[in-house]
């Protein structure tokens, strides 16, 4: 059935229908733009049939044969080039998956809201762009929309009105930061290889200026997935951003692009060595992060901020995958990256589903829904499965393959990646044992009968989503049957699919889960609250004026670069003072002291100036005499 | 070509003479008619006379014209008493143009001493112009004292104790200007037997000469004399007072051209004889000179409270200029003297003349009097405006280029911070024009009888003298390419 869309899609090589990907949503979302106010079911009609479209074209592209398309632009190896092949289309497709879902639930949730309609436009913006990064075959048409998902960022997170855009401006400019590195990384592997055509540049050796050309094109990458120190922005974005920005964005597409890039760096452009000092950084970067993310999602009260937190830590695993350098580890890693996207935009949406309902988040306002909503519960509990990486989960086998690449590398990544396992299960038992079990707790003003659950629009997306994490995990030759051929040769054969191969790491694993576990109900029968299940850790001396600090933003890189600015800031006004003063001060006053002196003197005494006049007259003697 | 020659002589000696007597020949009532009409046709004559004496020259393809009398054209070149070369040339067109102006403003600001005011404006034209023909040094000290007789009475038009002041000061200074310069030319004549410019320039070239010092010496009293003459610092103190105390149109002479054809014409006639890169040191002075003008100049301009009397210090400061370029002793710091000579009666005169206009309405040029007149006298605001910047120097008025062609020969000969200082100098040129212009025409009105612009000569000739800054600001490179191709620079 798909077959005809995918021959109609690469039909011909010069203007083929792959533009439409891009195109499409372009020309909708300005569309939407331009509607009245009032049109808003006209708007819906529309994003839901360029979402519908958008999927369709995605699974004939999946089908389809590799493409590539090439359309001269601006010179200098600038050129519009798409290419299909097994990555892309791939991305997209599970972008695209991504975007029906997500998006759908979103058309419910948003209803009513006063963004709906900027909502939709950017989203439409964003499915757009997002297509032209995976398609783009040169690396400046892909800078141009890496930076264009940049600015849809920006303007989501002006959605909601605020005072003072905090949230929005620390992410433009940290993003801006990422996207500046990528934009030198970008100069440097042009001035390395010769060309900017994507499939052109291959196994740049990392030395030299390739080291600063990898270390920037990588650093963007990560950036834009959100790792460490460019991460910071997320959970205050949980907190300003309408939630199915949240899904979609931290959850699903900032890790594709971020990934992809990451993988197209590390595997593609760069012949990164295995237990290389750069692949080490990689992975240093990877451990950071999830250490950060996962240690930060512990201590936190409300759904959103726990999760975004953990979408920060998760992100370190994949850079770790893809840091490795194994092939192991980066089928892992990109894996992974599908399985993330899968199960914590079902938990965002779920959480949403939540705040629907209850209207919030916080979990020390609410509690025990899950009578009340039985099926979000569900659907939530299922997508945590997958998020702790029960074994027959798909995030299990995923961490599983990052275990073994990092346990070959070093065991000091495996064993910061088994405190994440531990982090995640005790992260995720607090918060699902804080809003779905015990007795109901709901804010003041909020009666028992108001709750109940949400539309079936919304609990079919996080359902699917939730179903695929298991799906994915019992089959998961499904996936990894897609994966593994992005290696090509470097796979050497072996099969990854299907159960573990070491029944130890499956068995260590499964030891932090029992730990965590343990620890949950240990704590809940000492504190009896389930929100305190870990409060233990958090007041470890030393730990806890780590977390105290973390918790006040001291240790956001983000506001070391703000107070970096800041002295900067202030020294360059008082240069610019000093220079006023001069101007405006010193010099005013020289020359009024100078002038009205000058005034003094000439007093219209003709004495006085033929005095001036004869010693003028014997300064020119004087002169005369001393210069023949 | 010889009649044409004829015409030349006669518009720029004859002229004024003639005018003299038919004016002074009916009864007094019925010439003070007469009076501004003639002066204004005296003065346009000449400028066109000026013009035609340009055009001959391009046309026979001559640096020079040279006749001996006014009956005899046939004598050959280096013998002859009157000479027009494209520098005279200019120094005759802005006299004319200055003295139009004058004229002009004298129509509604001298009433009862309109012939006597026209009878001395004659004499002076005529003195200024013989300085600009002349052809040698002792014609020069000649026609200097007659135009600084008719400036000394000019100034003490209205017999006031202010005007009698400033023309007392003007005098005391003019003597010792004069002494030295008869001092300078007997102490040449001395050593070379004659004062004929040609004679001198040929026989310095050929360095015929047995005492130098004696020739230093001269030098230096002309120097002096003629720096006296041109108002630099430090021999500027009569300059302030008399153009203060003069009657409004003879201000407009003083600052716009008397100075500058009493001093810094015959320092460029001296530089063309001497060729000081063989006396180095008269370089060197009037350089100093020229600095010490420029930047005390402006300070001082700055630091002013009448209308009249900054002008009078910016003239002081723009003529340091002028020197400057004549200093460098290079053909491009001599063209940027003299197009900055030509721009200095330009704008001075505009400002000089609008300062008129508002001491005929106001009767006081002091700042505490003025302010806010923006409304009630639009052309003088605007022109005023447009003359400041050019002074200061802002493109694309005329001023820019003059004061760039200057600033760019005094780096090629005299290094980067003699030009340096010459161009910071042009910030507190743009201080005081502000200053001028926020303290009398902009700002609050100030409680006051209404006063009006005067529609008549005053207003016609600041903006036909605007429109001759912005104009020659705007054909500037058609004129720096003319000059080019032929051959001056």
């Amino acid at each position: 059935m798909l077959q005809p869309i995918a021959s109609l899609l690469t039909m011909g090589s010069g203007m083929n229908l792959l533009y439409l990907l891009i195109v499409v949503p372009l020309l909708l979302s300005l569309l939407c733009l331009i509607l009245p106010r009032t049109q808003e079911t006209l708007k819906g009609l529309l994003f839901l049939l360029s979402i519908f479209f958008n999927l369709v074209l995605s699974l004939g592209l999946f089908v389809a044969q590799d493409t590539t398309v090439l359309i001269p632009w601006a010179g200098f190896g600038m050129n519009l080039a798409i290419r299909v092949y097994a990555f892309s289309r791939f991305a997209i497709l599970a972008a695209g998956c991504a975007f029906f879902l997500v998006g759908l639930y979103s058309l419910c949730f948003i209803k009513g809201k006063s963004y709906q309609g900027g909502f939709i436009c950017f989203y439409l913006l964003l499915m757009s762009f997002a297509n032209g990064v995976f398609l783009a075959n040169n690396l400046v048409m892909l800078l141009f929309f890496w930076e264009a998902i940049m600015l849809v960022v920006f303007g989501m997170l002006l959605l909601i009105k605020r005072p003072k855009p905090r949230t929005a401006v620390k992410a433009i400019i940290l993003n801006a930061i990422a996207d500046f590195l990528l934009l030198l990384g970008i100069a440097i592997t042009y001035s390395l290889s010769g060309s900017l055509m994507m499939d052109v540049i291959s196994g740049l050796p990392v030395e030299g200026a390739g080291v600063v050309g990898f270390l920037c094109m990588m650093l963007g990458a990560v950036g834009k997935a959100g790792a460490v120190p460019f991460h910071s922005w997320i959970p205050d974005a949980a907190d300003d951003a309408p939630l199915p920005f949240m899904a979609i964005l931290p959850g699903v597409l900032e890790k594709l692009l971020g990934i992809y890039l990451l993988f197209r760096v590390c595997v593609d452009f760069y012949a990164l060595q295995p237990g290389s000092v750069m692949s080490q950084l990689v992975m240093w970067i990877g451990a950071l992060t999830l250490f950060f993310g996962i240690a930060m999602a512990l201590i936190q009260n409300d759904i959103k901020r726990m999760l975004a937190f953990s979408a920060v830590g998760q992100v370190g695993y994949m850079v770790l995958g893809i840091g490795t350098a194994l092939p192991v580890g980066i089928v892992g890693a990109v894996f992974h990256m599908l399985n993330h996207a899968m199960y914590k935009s079902s938990l965002f949406l779920a959480a949403g589903a939540v705040e629907k309902a209850t209207g919030t988040t916080d979990l020390r306002k609410i509690g025990g829904l899950g009578r009340r909503m039985p099926i979000t519960g569900c659907s939530f509990l299922l997508a945590g499965f997958a998020f702790v990486g029960f074994p027959g989960f798909n995030a299990f086998f995923s961490k599983d393959l990052i275990f073994d690449a990092a346990l070959q590398t070093n065991v000091i990544f495996y064993i910061i990646a088994l405190l994440g396992v531990f982090g995640t299960a005790a992260s995720f038992l607090k918060v699902m044992h804080a809003a779905f079990f015990g007795p109901l707790r709901l804010p003041q003003g909020i009666q028992r009968e108001e709750v109940r659950e949400v539309p079936l629009c919304m609990l079919l997306p996080m359902f699917i989503l939730a179903a695929g994490c298991l799906l994915f995990g019992l089959f998961n030759r499904l996936p990894l049957g897609v994966i593994q051929p992005l290696l090509g040769e470097r796979l050497a054969g072996v099969e990854y699919a299907g159960w573990p191969h070491s029944m130890l790491l499956v068995l260590i694993s499964i030891v932090c889960l029992l730990l965590a576990v343990g620890n949950h109900i240990l704590a809940y029968r000492y504190t009896g609250s389930a929100l305190k299940s870990v409060d233990h850790f958090r007041y470890i001396p030393g730990v806890r004026q780590l977390y105290d600090a973390a918790e006040k933003h001291y240790l956001d890189p983000y506001n070391l670069f703000l107070s970096l600015v800041k002295i900067y800031a202030l020294v360059c006004s008082c240069f610019d003072r000093m220079i006023n003063w001069i101007y405006d001060v010193l010099l005013v006053k020289m020359v009024s002291f100078l002038a009205t002196n000058f005034h003094d003197f000439s007093d219209g005494s003709t004495n006085r100036y033929l005095v001036w006049t004869f010693s003028g007259l014997g300064f020119l003697a004087v002169l005369f005499l001393l210069l023949i | 070509m010889s009649a044409s020659l004829a015409t030349l002589v006669y518009a720029f000696i004859g002229l004024p003479l003639i005018a003299i007597v038919l004016l002074n020949l009916p009864n007094r009532k019925f010439a003070e008619k007469l009076c501004i009409g003639t002066g204004l046709f005296v003065c346009i004559v000449q400028m066109a006379t000026a013009v035609i004496a340009v055009l001959l020259l391009i046309e026979f393809n001559k640096a020079s014209m040279s006749f001996s009398q006014f009956w005899d054209m046939h004598v050959a070149d280096d013998a002859a008493y009157f000479s027009v070369d494209f520098l005279s040339a200019v120094c005759l067109f802005c006299i004319g143009m200055v003295g139009a102006v004058s004229f002009a403003a004298a129509g509604s600001t001298v009433r009862d001493k309109i012939l006597n005011y026209t009878n001395m404006m004659m004499v002076l034209l005529l003195g200024m112009n013989g300085i600009a023909l002349v052809t040698d040094l002792f014609s020069v000290y000649v026609f200097l004292e007659i135009s600084g007789i008719a400036s000394f009475l000019l100034i003490a038009l209205y017999r006031d104790p202010v005007g009698l002041e400033g023309a007392f000061k003007y005098l005391v200074m003019s003597a010792i200007a004069s002494a030295f310069i008869l001092l300078g030319s007997g102490l040449l004549f001395l050593e070379f037997g004659s004062l004929r410019f040609v004679v001198l320039e040929e026989m310095l070239q050929a360095g015929v000469y047995n005492n130098p010092p004696l020739v230093w010496l001269a030098l230096f009293f002309l120097v002096a004399g003629f720096a006296i003459k041109s108002g630099n610092m430090p021999f500027h103190g009569w300059l302030p007072d008399a153009q203060t105390g003069a009657p409004s149109p003879v201000s407009i002479m003083l600052s716009g051209i008397v100075e500058q054809m009493s001093g810094t014409y015959a320092t460029m006639r001296l530089i063309d004889i001497f060729l000081l890169n063989k006396f180095t040191v008269v370089n060197i002075g009037m350089m100093l000179l020229a600095l010490l003008s420029i930047v005390l100049g402006a300070i001082a301009a700055v630091g002013q409270t009448d209308f009249k009397r900054t002008l009078a210090y910016s003239s002081i400061s723009q003529i340091g200029y002028i020197v400057l370029g004549i200093s460098c002793g290079t053909v491009l710091g001599y063209v940027g003297a003299v197009l900055h000579f030509f721009n200095h009666s330009t704008f001075k005169s505009t400002l000089f003349a609008n300062a008129a206009a508002v001491k005929n309405q106001l009767h006081s040029t002091h700042y505490d009097d003025l302010g806010g007149l923006q409304k009630q006298m639009p052309i003088a605001a605007a022109t005023s405006v447009i003359a400041g910047l050019s002074t200061a120097g802002l493109p694309p008025f005329a001023g820019f280029w003059s004061k760039l062609l200057i600033i760019i020969a005094v780096w090629q000969t005299q290094g980067a911070f003699v030009a340096s200082v010459a161009l910071l100098a042009s910030i507190f040129t743009l201080a005081y024009f502000l200053r001028i212009q926020h303290k009398v025409f902009f700002g609050p009105e100030k409680q006051r009888p209404a006063v009006k612009e005067p529609k008549d000569g005053i207003a016609i000739a600041s903006i036909a003298l605007s429109v001759v800054t912005i104009g020659f600001g705007i054909l500037f490179p058609v004129l720096l390419l003319a000059l080019q191709t032929q051959g001056v620079l």
